[in-house]
C-alpha cells in the first residue's frame, strides 16, 4: 500500500503543531523568572532538569483518594503508552517511509490496549470536570441571551484544554475501532485498506490534539506556579 | 513417382496458401482464421527427407514402412523454427531470459549416492548436464522420456563426442513431438511399452519416437548396435540375428483418400498431455497412492492447464508467475497469474473473473499479507504438516512410463511444502532437495566431477549390499566416504581436494585423512517455487483463523525442514531459515497470538465505556442546547 500521501500529510501535521507551539511558546512569554528565579543562570538549560521540569508540569494535583491516586496513575502511564505509540507509529512512517512492521509493530500493539484502556478511564473520570459550562465566549451569550449559572472565570487555555479533552476522546474511538475491528474477519481487503487509513488519519488527529493538549496543561501549570 | 507427385501437390495447396507478412513467410496453419471449432487434421504424412529433395510422403504398405517427421508433416503448415523457440525447446539457447527458476533434471544414481540438479539453463543452483558428462545423448537417455523433443534433441548431431555424431545419422535427431501436447486421442502413447518415452531412452529411436506415440502406429526395434551406416530408407539385411532395427505398423484404417492420416489435433493441449510430463504425487507411507490426493481445484472445477498457461505460435508459454511480464513478452503474463484473474488489477481495463475466477475476499487479513506472501503461500501444495514431505514428479521419478519404479523411497529425494523467501521477495511455496554430489574444490570453487570418474571410486566401495531395495540412498557410512574421497583424490590434479556434498554440507579430508565436514553455497538445496496443485479457498491458511500461522508451533514458521542425506542424524531446519524471517523476532510475534483475544476484549470495552461517555455528554449538551434555544434554562 502506498503510504507517501500519509507520510506526507503526518509529516506536515506534526510540523505544523510543533511550529506553532514554538511560535505560541516565544509569543506567551512564559514568566520564567518567577519560575525558576532570577538568578537561574544556565540551570534552565540543562536539559536533564529541563525534562524533569516538563514532566512535573504534567503532574496533575494529587489527591489523596483511591481515585484521585488513580487518575493521577492513569494519566501518566496513558502520556507514557502515547509517546510509546508515537514513536513506534510514526518514526518508521515519517522517517522510513514505510508501513510499521517488527518488533515497532510488536510494542505498539502492547502498548495499545493499555492506552485505550487508560483513555477509557480517563474519559469516566475527567468527562465531567471537561464539561463546557463556563461563559467562555460572551458574545455567544449575548447572542443566545443566556445567563451562565458559573460565574467563575474560566483559567486561560481552559477552554482549550476542553476541547482538546474532547476531541481526543472523540478520535480515539476510530483509533481503537479501526484497529479491533480489523483483527475480525468481517472486512476483506479493501475494507482492511480502509481501516487502515482511518487508522492512521485518526491517530494523527488523535496525536496533533494530544500533544496542543500536553503542551497546553503544562504551560498552565507553569502560569500557576508563576502566580504562586 | 508417387510419392514425388502428391509431394508436390501436397507442396503446391502450401504454397498457394502461404502469406507473406512483413516479410516473413507465414505458413497455412500459422494464422488462424478465428474459428473456435476443431480443425480437421486429415493431412498427408511425410518423412525426413534425403538432404536437398523433398519429403517423401508415407504410404502405410511402402517397404519399409518410414516414421513420420513432425518436422516435415506438421512443419509443413506450421513454422517448425518459430515453434523452436517456444519455452519448452529453447533451453539450449542462451539468449533466452531465464525467467523464475523451475524444476531442474535431476541426475540420481543410487549406486554412487548421488543427486544432482542438472539444466541448459543457467538457473542458479544447477549444473550444465556436460559438467558430469553427460553427452547430448546420455541427456536424452536419463530425460529424454519427458522432453516433446526440440532444443537438446536436435543437437545430437552437434555433440563434443565424434562418434556420437556419427550415430545420430542412425538414430536420427530428436524432433519436437508436437503430438506429446496436441494429441487429443486417448491412445496416444508416450509412457507405454513401446511408447515414445521408450523408444528415446531404451532404444535410442530417435528418429521414430514421434511416430511411436501416434495412436494409429506402433514401431518394434531398436537402433542399438546398428552399424553407422545403416540407413533407414532401405531395406536392412544383417547376418546378426540380435539387430532388430526399428521397424514401423501403420493401423491401415488410420489412412483414408490419398493415403492422408487423421490426427485428432487439439490447439489446447488436453490435460492428460501435461500430466505426462507435469505430475505431482506425494508419499505416504512409502506409496504414491493418486486417489488419496485431489486434483488442482481448478481443474476440479473443469479449466484445463492451457486455459492459464496461454502461448501463440512461437509457444512462448505463460507460466503463471506474479511478475513474469518483466521476463516474457507473451501479451497475457499480466493477465495469467493468480492476481490476473482474481483481482485483475494490472490491466487497464477489469479483467478480473476470467474462467468465472471468484474475486477472494481475504475478510480479516491484513493487507501486508499481500506485501510478504505469494498467492501460492496460503492456497498450494499440501496443507502444511510439523514436517516436510517426500514427493514425486514426473520429470524428477519418470512417472507414467512403463516400468519406472513405483518404490516411494527411490531417489531423487524431493521435499515440499517449503515455506521460503522466492526471487520476488516474497514467501511462497516451494520444492526442495539437498544435492549430493562428488565435487572437485579449488580456491572455493566446487566443480562436480564426472560420473564416470565417481562410478570408477565408488563402486569399489558402495557395493551392492549397501544397496537399497527402494532405490534410496546406499548404506553409506564416514568411513566410506573417507574411502571414497582418497580414492577421487588419486584421479585429481594435485593441489586440487575432491568433495562430497550431501545434507547441506560439504565434506573433505583434513591434513590427516579426517572426514570433516563445513557449511557451503555449493551445498545449499535446490529450491523452485510450486503452484499446483492449489487448495479450496476454505482449505487455504488463515481460513480459520491467524493461529493457522502464527502460533510458535505452527508448521509454516516452525515447521521442519528434513535434511536429506545418505549419512544419518541430520539435524532438520526450521521453515523460519527459509523465510529469511529472525527466529526471535518471529517466535515472539508468533507467542503474542496468546494475547491477542485479550486485547481485542480491552480494545472493545475501552471503545464502549469510551463511547458511553461521549453519548452521555452528548445528550447532556443536546439537552442543555434544547433548553438554551427553548430559552428555559434555569
Amino acid at each position: 500500500m502506498d503510504v507517501s500521501m500519509f507520510r506526507t500529510v503526518a509529516a506536515a501535521g506534526f510540523a505544523a503543531v510543533i511550529a506553532a507551539i514554538l511560535l505560541h511558546f516565544i509569543v506567551s512569554k512564559p514568566k520564567f523568572d518567577d519560575v525558576f528565579g532570577k538568578d537561574r543562570g544556565l540551570r534552565i538549560l540543562d536539559p536533564l532538569r529541563l525534562v524533569v521540569f516538563l514532566k512535573t508540569l504534567l503532574f496533575i494535583e494529587q489527591k489523596w483518594s483511591l481515585v484521585g491516586v488513580l487518575r493521577k496513575l492513569v494519566f501518566l502511564l496513558a502520556i507514557l503508552c502515547f509517546v510509546v505509540l508515537v514513536i513506534t507509529g510514526f518514526t518508521p512512517m515519517i522517517f522510513l517511509g514505510k508501513s510499521i512492521t517488527g518488533w515497532w509493530l510488536m510494542i505498539h500493539a502492547t502498548a495499545a490496549p493499555v492506552f485505550a484502556a487508560c483513555v477509557a478511564i480517563l474519559a469516566v473520570l475527567w468527562a465531567d470536570k471537561n464539561r463546557l459550562d463556563k461563559s467562555y465566549c460572551p458574545l455567544l451569550n449575548r447572542i443566545l441571551d443566556r445567563n451562565p449559572k458559573s460565574t467563575v472565570a474560566p483559567e486561560k487555555h481552559e477552554l482549550k484544554l476542553r476541547i482538546c479533552f474532547w476531541a481526543i476522546l472523540t478520535m480515539s474511538l476510530p483509533v481503537i475501532l479501526s484497529a479491533v475491528v480489523s483483527m475480525f474477519p468481517i472486512f476483506g481487503t479493501h475494507g482492511q485498506e480502509v481501516l487502515l487509513q482511518i487508522h492512521r488519519y485518526s491517530t494523527l488527529l488523535l496525536s496533533l490534539f494530544a500533544i496542543i493538549y500536553l503542551y497546553l496543561a503544562a504551560l498552565t501549570e507553569m502560569n500557576r506556579i508563576a502566580a504562586k | 513417382m508417387r510419392n514425388g507427385l502428391l509431394a508436390k501437390s501436397l507442396f503446391l495447396v502450401v504454397v498457394l496458401a502461404t502469406g507473406i507478412a512483413d516479410g516473413v513467410e507465414a505458413k497455412l496453419g500459422d494464422t488462424p482464421d478465428g474459428s473456435r471449432s476443431n480443425f480437421v487434421h486429415l493431412i498427408p504424412l511425410l518423412a525426413e527427407p534425403v538432404a536437398g529433395k523433398e519429403p517423401d510422403q508415407i504410404h502405410p504398405d511402402s517397404d519399409p514402412v518410414l516414421p513420420f517427421s513432425t518436422k516435415q508433416t506438421c512443419g509443413a503448415c506450421h513454422s517448425y523454427d518459430k515453434i523452436s523457440d517456444g519455452w519448452h525447446f529453447n533451453a539450449i539457447d542462451p539468449n533466452v531470459n531465464l525467467g523464475r527458476k523451475g524444476q531442474p533434471w535431476i541426475f540420481a544414481d543410487p549406486t554412487s549416492a548421488t543427486q544432482i540438479p542438472l539444466s541448459y539453463r543457467k538457473w542458479p543452483g544447477t549444473f550444465r548436464p556436460e559438467q558430469i558428462g553427460l553427452t547430448p545423448m546420455a541427456f536424452l537417455q536419463s530425460f529424454g522420456r519427458q522432453m516433446p523433443g526440440g532444443g537438446i534433441g536436435e543437437m545430437v548431431d552437434k555433440s563434443d563426442n565424434p562418434e556420437e555424431v556419427l550415430k545420430s545419422e542412425v538414430t536420427g535427431k530428436l524432433e519436437i513431438n508436437c503430438l506429446a501436447c496436441h494429441d487429443g486421442n486417448p491412445e496416444m502413447d508416450m509412457g507405454g511399452a513401446s511408447g515414445y518415452a521408450i523408444q528415446v531412452i531404451l532404444r535410442g529411436n530417435y528418429r521414430w519416437a514421434a511416430t511411436a506415440s501416434c495412436e494409429f502406429a506402433y514401431v518394434t526395434g531398436s537402433v542399438k548396435g546398428l552399424p553407422n551406416e545403416y540407413d533407414f530408407r532401405a531395406p536392412f539385411t544383417s547376418g546378426d540375428s540380435k539387430l532388430k532395427p526399428p521397424v514401423v505398423a501403420y493401423r491401415k484404417e488410420a489412412f483414408g483418400h490419398n493415403d492422408w492420416a487423421g490426427f485428432d489435433i487439439r490447439r489446447e493441449p488436453p490435460k492428460q498431455r501435461c500430466y505426462f510430463c507435469h505430475s505431482n504425487i506425494d508419499v505416504q507411507d512409502g506409496k504414491t497412492e493418486k486417489w488419496f490426493r485431489d486434483e488442482d481445484v481448478h481443474i476440479a472445477s473443469g479449466l484445463i492447464c492451457a486455459d492459464c498457461h496461454r502461448n501463440g505460435l512461437d509457444h512462448n508459454i505463460t507460466r503463471g508467475y506474479a511478475v513474469e511480464s518483466r521476463d516474457s513478452n507473451n501479451p497475457l503474463t499480466t493477465i495469467s497469474s493468480c492476481e490476473g484473474c482474481h483481482l485483475g488489477k494490472n490491466g487497464e481495463k477489469p479483467v478480473a473473473g476470467r474462467f468465472a475466477a471468484p474475486t477472494p475476499k481475504h475478510a480479516g487479513i491484513p493487507p501486508s499479507h499481500f506485501d510478504k506472501l505469494s498467492c501460492t503461500a496460503c492456497h498450494s501444495g499440501p496443507w502444511p504438516a510439523n514436517e516436510t514431505i517426500r514427493t514425486k514428479t514426473a520429470r524428477a521419478h519418470a512417472l507414467g512410463i512403463a516400468g519406472a519404479s513405483k518404490e516411494g523411497e527411490i531417489l531423487p529425494h524431493l521435499l515440499y511444502p517449503v515455506f521460503a523467501k522466492g526471487q520476488d521477495g516474497k514467501i511462497g511455496v516451494f520444492k526442495l532437495f539437498w544435492p549430493a554430489y562428488w565435487a572437485t574444490m579449488s580456491e572455493g570453487n566446487v566443480t562436480p566431477l564426472a560420473m564416470e570418474t565417481v562410478k570408477s571410486a565408488t563402486s569399489r566401495v558402495i557395493t551392492r549390499t549397501a544397496f537399497s531395495k527402494t532405490g534410496s540412498w546406499p548404506d553409506l557410512k564416514d568411513e566410506d566416504i573417507v574411502k571414497i574421497l582418497t580414492a577421487l583424490g588419486e584421479k585429481v590434479d594435485a593441489g586440487v581436494k575432491s568433495v562430497y556434498v550431501t545434507g547441506g554440507k560439504l565434506y573433505s579430508l583434513d591434513a590427516g585423512g579426517k572426514l570433516v565436514s563445513a557449511d557451503s553455497k555449493m551445498a545449499e538445496p535446490y529450491m523452485w517455487p510450486i503452484a499446483h496443485d492449489i487448495r479450496p479457498a476454505a482449505q487455504s491458511l488463515g481460513v480459520r483463523n491467524c493461529q493457522d500461522c502464527h502460533t510458535t508451533n505452527s508448521p509454516f514458521l516452525f515447521g521442519l525442514v528434513s535434511v536429506d542425506s545418505p549419512l544419518k542424524n541430520l539435524t532438520a531446519k526450521e521453515m523460519v531459515a527459509f523465510e529469511k524471517l529472525p527466529r526471535c523476532y518471529t517466535r515472539a510475534f508468533a507467542f503474542s497470538f496468546v494475547f491477542r483475544p485479550w486485547l481485542k476484549v480491552v480494545a472493545i470495552l475501552s471503545s464502549l465505556v469510551i463511547m458511553g461517555v461521549l453519548v452521555l455528554y452528548a445528550l447532556k449538551a443536546l439537552g442543555f442546547v434544547a433548553k438554551v434555544v427553548v430559552g428555559d434554562e434555569k
